[in-house]
């Protein structure tokens, strides 16, 4: 186990604060010291709470000395996107026209994470109101690869994959719409789970696309992702679109081997025009998966191009809906590629947006069909490793859309389709980057891509690679 | 399912009560006409009887598979 708490996965770290090998205290200090070190190269951080979470701390090793654990992660302390509603918390939603605004309620998520012991940093950096691939943000400044700093992040949930690659907190709640969660975990070689539609309550987190939107974690492991989504997910009357299916033992899941599973690998789409390099460790790691007792197989899914042109259709409308009071009001308040991207939705008629969202079934329906005979599929998250800052900064120019798409090929239509997607560090580049791979399942088996991805961890250490301050 | 105008961009936006000029009207249309390109193979086939829920009895129906 590291002398250095803050190194430690979330997992390890509560169980040494309940077994009192290490207080919430020291593990809060060792985390602050890294944001200390980092948060100048890096600007995952919105706010840094120091005060108040040495204060937490202490109070959750007073209670775990008088024998009162709040529950499973007491005394951890964690950072989340800054979209996460925390009552009398700002939260800023990444934009200027929030800057201000000050939380009424908990969002649900954060809440059964709280009662579960965690305690708050502070709040993580994120694209503005979560619609960007790419991590750049004109309001608070682009967030930093810890891997290359002249690299992004990915977005939109940059602040956490910047902030979980450095190891400045354990884990950090992302959201996925069209890649959110599975672009940074990519870029920035940490675990991150894009869960079903519909396992994780919304409520209280903002809103992109109703119909697309998922919360999910990012941390250091499979496991860890299984520990937060066994907190996290189930129903919720604030949200009725959180569904009351059963919630599994997920972290049992992630102990099991995968010897006998069938895990497929797509003839065409995500493994057309892939960067030499990704496409070398898509190879490696399904010979990873293939030794650890996995057969792997080819399957032919259904066209994907059209589930990306569906998902397209229904955020850009779900997006200008949300924000068109604010678009009417106060467009001068929006960064330029963000508001030229709400402006799009204003030229969707109101049935080819009904036309998206009606065939979302029969399109979940072909796409099951095609994946019957495998446990999961494998692909890479995106064709590439992360970009430099630089040639991503296209803002509103004619190019950006192209940019944009070609970042969010391989994770759309997974939001289109509402199914589960872990992504998980398979590898580096030969100039040092991390390139991740997503596991995508079935509706509500989040628990087969947690044992997947666990047992690829068990069997490679990309995972545990520490990026050094330059 | 063509893809829309800048002409025809700038008349559904200010129906909209969102107004934009011909500069971002001609913006937005090549920023979203790829994706009525893309969806254009759907649109327009679907049958009479599919609501928008038969996502949710497609998702729930593989949970108890």
């Amino acid at each position: 186990m590291s002398a250095e708490p803050a190194l430690l996965s979330l997992t390890e770290v509560a169980q040494a604060i309940a077994q009192k090998r290490f207080s919430s205290r020291e593990v809060t200090k060792s985390c602050l010291d890294r944001i200390a070190q980092w948060q100048p190269r890096l600007n995952a951080f919105l706010a840094i709470e120091a005060d108040e979470a040495l204060a937490a701390a202490d109070a959750a090793d007073a209670a775990l000395a008088k024998g009162s654990a709040r529950g499973a992660l007491h005394g951890v302390p964690l950072a989340h996107k800054d979209m996460y509603y925390d009552a009398g918390k700002i939260v800023t939603c990444g934009s200027k026209i929030r800057r201000e605004f000050v939380a009424t309620s908990t969002s649900t998520a954060l809440q059964r994470l709280k009662d579960a012991g965690t305690i708050r940093l502070g709040s993580l950096q994120m694209v503005e109101f979560a619609y960007g691939p790419t991590g750049h943000n004109t309001h608070y400044g682009a967030v930093h690869n810890p891997w290359g700093l002249d690299h992004i992040t990915g977005g939109s949930s940059s602040g956490s994959g910047s902030a979980v690659a450095a190891r400045l907190t354990f884990a950090a709640l992302g959201s996925d719409t069209g890649g959110s969660i599975r672009m940074p975990a990519h870029f920035c070689g940490v675990t991150g789970l894009k869960t079903t539609y519909g396992r994780i309550s919304r409520a209280g987190a903002m809103p992109l696309s109703q119909s697309l939107d998922t919360v999910g974690p990012l941390a250091r492991t499979a496991e860890d992702c299984a520990l937060l989504l066994g907190l996290m997910a189930g129903a919720d009357p604030k949200d009725p679109t959180a569904t009351a299916e059963p919630v599994p033992d997920y972290m049992a899941a992630t102990r099991e081997s995968i010897t006998g599973l069938t895990i497929g690998v797509p003839s065409a789409f995500y493994v057309d025009d892939l960067d030499p390099e990704v496409e070398r460790i898509l190879d490696e790691t399904i010979s990873v998966l293939k030794r650890e007792g996995a057969n792997i197989v080819q399957v032919e899914l259904p066209d994907q191009r059209q589930l990306t042109a569906a998902a397209q259709l229904v955020v850009a409308v779900e997006a200008s809906a949300f924000h068109k009071r604010w678009l009417i009001e106060r467009p001068q308040d929006y960064g330029p590629q963000v508001l030229m991207r709400l402006q799009n939705g204003l030229a969707i008629p109101g049935v080819s947006y009904l036309e998206a969202m009606r065939w979302r079934g029969p399109a979940l329906a072909a796409f099951l069909a095609a994946v019957a005979g495998v446990d999961a599929v494998i692909a890479p998250v995106a064709p590439v490793a992360a970009p430099t800052l630089a040639e991503s900064d296209v803002g509103n120019s004619p190019d950006a859309e192209s940019v944009i798409q070609r970042l969010t090929r391989f994770t759309r239509p997974i939001n289109y389709l509402g199914l589960p997607s872990l992504a998980i560090p398979s590898g580096f580049t030969k100039n040092g980057l991390p390139v991740g791979m997503q596991l995508i399942g079935r509706s509500f088996d989040e628990a087969m891509l947690l044992r997947i991805g666990a047992a690829f961890q068990r069997a490679t250490d990309f995972h545990e690679r520490v990026p050094e301050p330059a | 399912m063509t893809r829309p105008t800048p002409k025809g961009i700038k008349a559904i936006a200010d129906v909209a009560g969102v107004p934009v000029d011909a500069e971002v009207a001609a913006r937005i249309a090549n920023s979203i006409g790829p994706a009525f390109e893309g969806f254009a193979a759907v649109a327009g086939t679907l049958p009479f009887d599919l609501e928008p829920a038969s996502f949710l009895v497609v998702q729930t129906a593989k949970v108890s598979t």
